[in-house]
């Protein structure tokens, strides 16, 4: 019966001229609250098994608090910003990941430190206990919902920053702490003070809940840091580069992925920008061995000019990491994709992309046709799908052409032609000796890269064993064409 | 009846001897004479191998073959690297030999012995076939360390005149061709029987 006549009553149209009995909860029109449906007597459940922490940082600058905001992902998935200066998290599930309260607050002080030089923490179920309490300077750990309001009661007002002509009406009547507003008529003070101040004191209290928007993520992440004078050499280049490393770390911690494309732009006062781009066979997160890479690579890249400013730069989407493995490389298929790919980086790194790669055969009699270059395939299957670097993608089905004569496990990429002796190939001023069966092949025709060739197992007078051919066509020279190895 | 009593002694895990201590665990090398002859029966799992031939191409690749196949088909197989070979590796004759391709990876870099050592230390490789310019002693020896803390059997492919070198290799050998296949003689081994022998290259790496 009640909730109907409240539901009437929540509408937007009503005012609050119409006034139920005290005591009573009010629904609050002009709060922004989804929840105006039906009256919270109590606090809601959610909020019973909220727990928040509030971080205040006095005099804190905008671009510190979001850098903050992006670090506190470590803890929390659920991370807002109260600007100014404030900071809250949810974080009851992540208590039990963190050693407890104490062990959380150790941590979150310790993220703070280096941009803040004095954070104040506090917990309590509402994010607007949390933080009220911390503006006090107070290191309450208020975990039962039930004592919330008993704990918040000697807080002075000043804490919840309503206008400063509210709180000096207020003084005037006496009331100078939390406790004292809370124990004030609803109704009149909705009338005198507004409903905003009303359905503030409900959040505070958790009678209401209070969403918040998280601290939303970027894409991608892109830093700049203006040098104090101009480096002129490799080490004191990347000494300067730190800063940037640790906001990369906090950034692909948040986001808890790797990236596979990173850029270093090095910007001088003249020239062009110095660019140094680095792409990654899996997704890395560790910044040591990125640093470890483009020190690397950097070491390649002479300085022409003197350097101004550095920026790092990721492509736009992260990726998921991989997880540690279990065993060491080389016992129970230990190992897994993580060296290999590291191998991979830190020789392309230093030697350039195409300077590793892998083979794979195609279905083609020629020789030189018979097989090509791809990109390495990573162990376990773990190989992802992925463009390589100008290199033709891994096929996945492994052709097998018949091979009816024996081949020779090195190639020439080139043949190499050779001198010719009473019809017999000459190596280095000795005859080669013919063994067996000549093998001809003769295809390819239709691409206008044919061959016709008699293709010979020679054996050269130092006991070396080599593929040779002559050609059918008209001046039949003689060839090598590989080593039988 | 007393050779297989004193075998069964032998067995015994208080007992250790020397040949046993030095070749923890081996690969199968494909080749029953080869076995007999390298300590641990077989190419050692971890360590670096010297193998001189007087000129490329004397047959130490379709030594390496079987070996190479049976790592590349193993269930928990790493990569088998080759380091700046000097020629490109067919891969039609390596399939054909029983390599799984999809398990190689070259490397074309110019301080090739910089490149050798860091696929051997890095874990990822069960084998690192190299052609590295002139190594000094001391390289070797960083190189041998390398494939003992990567777990990887490391190949390193000189020219016959290094046998007078020092090298702390675990195992060297050199390799000539002869009218059977190749004659393989063990320079340096722990406690491996010395001497040569003669193997034919072609019958066992097609039967294998």
């Amino acid at each position: 019966m009640r909730q109907l006549e409240l539901t009437v009553i929540a509408e937007p149209g009503v005012k609050s001229g119409a006034v139920p009995a005290r005591g009573a909860a009010v629904p609050v029109p002009a709060a922004p609250s989804p929840a105006s449906a039906g009256p919270a007597a109590t606090q809601s459940v959610a909020v019973a098994r909220q727990l928040w922490a509030g971080v205040h940082l006095a005099g804190i600058s905008p671009q510190v608090l979001q850098s903050l905001g992006v670090l506190a992902q470590r803890f929390s998935p659920q991370v807002s910003l109260v600007p100014p200066d404030g900071l809250v998290l949810e974080v009851r599930g992540s208590l039990h990941l963190f050693d407890g309260l104490a062990g959380l607050r150790r941590l979150l002080t310790q993220a703070c430190l280096p941009l803040h030089p004095r954070p104040l923490l506090a917990f309590a179920p509402t994010a607007l206990a949390a933080l009220a309490v911390a503006r006090a300077g107070r290191p309450l750990q208020i975990v039962d919902p039930a004592r919330l309001i008993g704990q918040l009661a000697p807080l002075p007002l000043a804490v919840l920053r309503w206008p400063e002509e509210t709180q000096a009406r207020l003084a005037r009547m006496g009331v100078r702490t939390v406790g004292a507003a809370l124990r004030l008529p609803r109704a009149g003070f909705a009338r005198r003070f507004g409903a905003a101040q009303l359905a503030l004191l409900d959040r505070l209290t958790g009678r209401t809940p209070d969403p918040r928007q998280a601290v939303r993520l970027r894409e991608r992440f892109r830093r700049r840091c203006e040098l104090e004078h101009e480096i002129t050499d490799h080490e004191r280049l990347l000494r300067a580069l730190t800063p940037l490393w640790e906001q990369l770390a906090a950034f692909l911690e948040a986001h808890q992925c790797g990236v596979m494309r990173l850029e270093c732009r090095l910007l001088h006062r003249h020239g062009a920008a110095t660019c140094c781009a680095m792409r990654f066979a899996a997704p890395m997160a560790d910044v040591q061995r990125l640093s470890a890479l483009l020190r690397e690579r950097l070491q390649q890249q002479p300085l022409v000019e003197p350097v101004r400013a550095c920026e790092l730069r990721t492509a736009t989407v992260p990726h998921q990491r991989d997880s540690h493995p279990l065993w060491q490389p080389g016992e129970q298929g230990g190992g897994g994709t993580a060296p290999c790919a590291d191998l991979v980086e830190h020789l392309r790194a230093r030697f350039g992309a195409g300077a590793v790669y892998g083979l794979v055969l195609r279905d083609d009699h020629r020789p030189e046709a018979a097989w090509q270059v791809s990109e390495p395939l990573l162990p376990q299957g773990a190989g992802i799908a992925r463009a390589p670097h100008g290199l033709p993608p891994q096929p996945e089905r492994i052709t097998r052409v018949p091979v009816a004569a024996a081949r020779p496990l090195w190639l020439l990429r080139e043949p190499r032609p050779l001198a010719e002796r009473a019809g017999l190939p000459c190596r280095r001023g000795r005859p080669l000796h013919l063994a067996g069966e000549p093998e001809r092949i003769e295809t390819g025709w239709w691409d206008g890269r044919g061959i016709a060739r008699d293709y010979y197992s020679a054996m050269d007078a130092r006991g070396v064993r080599l593929w040779v051919f002559r050609e059918r066509a008209a001046p039949h020279g003689w060839f090598l064409h590989g080593v039988f190895g | 009846m007393r050779d297989t009593r004193l075998a069964r002694l032998l067995e015994h895990p208080a007992i250790w001897r020397g040949r046993s201590a030095a070749a923890r665990s081996t690969w199968p090398s494909g080749f029953a004479a080869l076995d007999e002859q390298l300590p641990g029966r077989g190419w050692p799992r971890s360590g670096l191998v010297e193998i001189l031939v007087p000129r490329f191409g004397s047959g130490e690749l379709r030594l390496m073959l079987p070996v190479l196949a049976r790592l590349s088909r193993a269930a928990a197989a790493r990569w088998c690297v080759w380091v700046t070979p000097p020629l490109v590796p067919f891969a039609p004759a390596l399939a054909a030999g029983g390599v799984q391709l999809a398990r190689i990876a070259v490397v074309d870099a110019d301080p090739a012995r910089w490149a050798f050592e860091q696929a051997l230390r890095s874990g990822a490789c069960d084998a690192v076939l190299a052609w590295v310019r002139q190594p000094r002693s001391r390289e070797i020896r960083r190189l041998q360390l390398a494939a003992e803390r990567g777990r990887t059997l490391g190949i390193l492919f000189r020219p016959l005149h290094a046998a007078q070198e020092a090298s702390a290799a675990i195992l060297r050998l050199s390799l000539t061709p002869c009218r059977a296949g190749a004659r393989i003689t063990l320079l340096k081994g722990r406690t491996a029987h010395r001497g040569s022998i003669e193997i034919g290259l072609d019958t066992c790496a097609s039967s294998s």
